[in-house]
């Protein structure tokens, strides 16, 4: 588990993981995330796990893989 | 040539999937006759058979059949799903295997899930034609497998592969937002083997003829034969069982198609910069469908048409999708009309849409559009040139289904 994942299905372009990761996640101009892609640090993983918890229509996630 | 459910079938070369086709549908006695009886071979036998000759599923994405065949746990196979949904408007070769050769497809099928130890064979079928014939050709048989045909709706999307397991499974025809393999949590979220109609009937002739009778046409790297649907301007379009690695040029000349652009592979596929010197085989020949443009119709024209199909055609699930596609449509429509705008929107909305969906419609339909901006460049300097676009009206050459189809 060490990168960004988005359902598609689920997202509804609430735009919270932009606010919460800027880093890690943008907003297209019609407020749906664009995933930036990169590996999540250790140190970087609490603050994202919160973000994944926090998405208002639980579309945020690790890739499991 | 003979014509089956309005489809013009032809032959270049042997027939192998189309064999004893000019007489009509092949009832068991006639299968039998014409194709001989299906040998039970094991699941090591399959795999290497696959292997040998390089079998590619048929469907469109052109996955190897072994590594899908590896891919299966040793045991615990729920089904063998066939999709005959064949959701590409233009294709017509899935239906016509069904309707005409349904026991083909069915020793594929079956022979496959004994082999895997499957208990059920599902097949997804779109066309109302095609499904009554199988439902006759499963009376016909004592296969000690459970078969069942399952009508599948007609839009775009639900012939992906792991919408047509979630109708299978009653649920809504949509792509689940979760990318897994059906080999690992496909039927019921138990492992199933599941490829299009084609890959199934070129199974039963390999399982008949071996990898080296089945190597004796078509291409060292992939031998054996295809089905083609050529459509658009051609003067017989229809379906076609070719060798593999057949030029592009012949299938046109044999179809009578009209000079021009030729689209490879469907709404999803690519507009190759020429003809000649193509050769059709997987990846590049995907499904098998060419759809010829002519050249008295506006290609950009055209292409806005196909888009807005293309857009009505989302499941609506995914955001990029559907506001990503619309806004294409719009793009589109604007170049069209000389807005150079346009033209700058569409550049920047076809690096938006790719790889943000549970699907493969949003990339498939940005790879379609972006092709068509580089094939057709002159067109679009002739329509943001001032000079009120090239001329030519909008033929409606690509076919675009209204409603159900």
């Amino acid at each position: 588990m060490n990168r960004l994942e988005i359902d598609w299905t689920r997202c509804d372009g609430h735009g919270l993981c932009a606010t919460l990761l800027p880093d890690d996640v943008a907003l297209d101009e019609w407020g749906f995330p664009v995933l930036r892609g990169r590996e999540i640090s250790a140190g970087a993983a609490p603050d994202v796990r919160r973000a994944i918890l926090a998405c208002p229509a639980l579309a945020l996630r690790f890739a499991d893989r | 040539m003979t014509t089956l459910q309005d489809t013009r079938v032809r032959v270049i070369g042997e027939p192998r999937l189309l064999a004893g086709f000019d007489l009509g549908r092949l009832d068991r006695q006639r299968h039998h006759w014409t194709h001989g009886t299906q040998p039970d071979l094991t699941r090591e036998t399959y795999t290497r058979l696959a292997e040998s000759v390089g079998l590619r599923g048929r469907g469109g994405a052109a996955f190897p059949v072994a590594l899908k065949l590896a891919d299966l746990p040793a045991r615990g196979i729920a089904a063998v799903v066939v999709n005959g949904a064949e959701s590409e408007p233009v294709s017509r070769k899935d239906r016509l295997l069904l309707t005409v050769a349904p026991h083909l497809v069915l020793d594929g099928a079956v022979g496959l899930a004994r082999a895997l130890g499957a208990p059920h064979v599902l097949i997804a079928v779109h066309d109302a034609v095609a499904a009554t014939s199988v439902r006759e050709a499963i009376v016909e048989r004592d296969d000690g497998v459970a078969i069942e045909v399952s009508d599948t709706p007609g839009r775009f999307v639900a012939g992906e592969a792991r919408a047509v397991l979630s109708a299978l499974e009653g649920g809504p025809a949509v792509p689940p937002g979760r990318r897994v393999l059906p080999t690992r949590k496909g039927y019921h979220r138990r492992p199933t083997f599941l490829s299009n109609v084609e890959t199934f009937a070129q199974l039963a002739v390999l399982a008949r003829l071996g990898s080296k009778g089945f190597s004796s046409t078509g291409l060292i790297s992939e031998p054996g034969t295809q089905l083609l649907t050529i459509a658009g301007a051609v003067r017989q379009p229809g379906v076609i069982e070719t060798p593999t690695g057949v030029p592009l040029d012949t299938v046109l000349q044999f179809a009578g198609a009209e000079p021009g652009p030729v689209l490879l592979g469907g709404y999803h596929g690519r507009w190759p910069a020429r003809t000649d010197g193509l050769t059709l085989q997987r990846p590049d020949a995907s499904a098998g469908i060419i759809l010829a443009l002519g050249s008295d119709t506006c290609p950009l024209g055209e292409v806005h048409r196909v888009a807005g199909w293309l857009a009505s055609q989302s499941a609506g699930q995914c955001g990029p999708c559907v506001f990503g596609l619309a806004a294409l449509v719009d793009d589109f429509g604007r170049l069209v009309r000389g807005e150079p705008a346009g033209w700058h929107d569409a550049q920047r909305h076809l690096g938006l849409v790719p790889g943000r969906g549970a699907c493969a419609h949003p990339d498939g339909s940005a790879r379609f559009l972006a092709s068509a901006l580089e094939v057709f460049g002159e067109d679009v300097r002739l329509h943001l040139g001032g000079g009120g676009g090239c001329g030519r009206p909008v033929r409606g050459v690509l076919p675009v289904p209204g409603g159900e189809w």
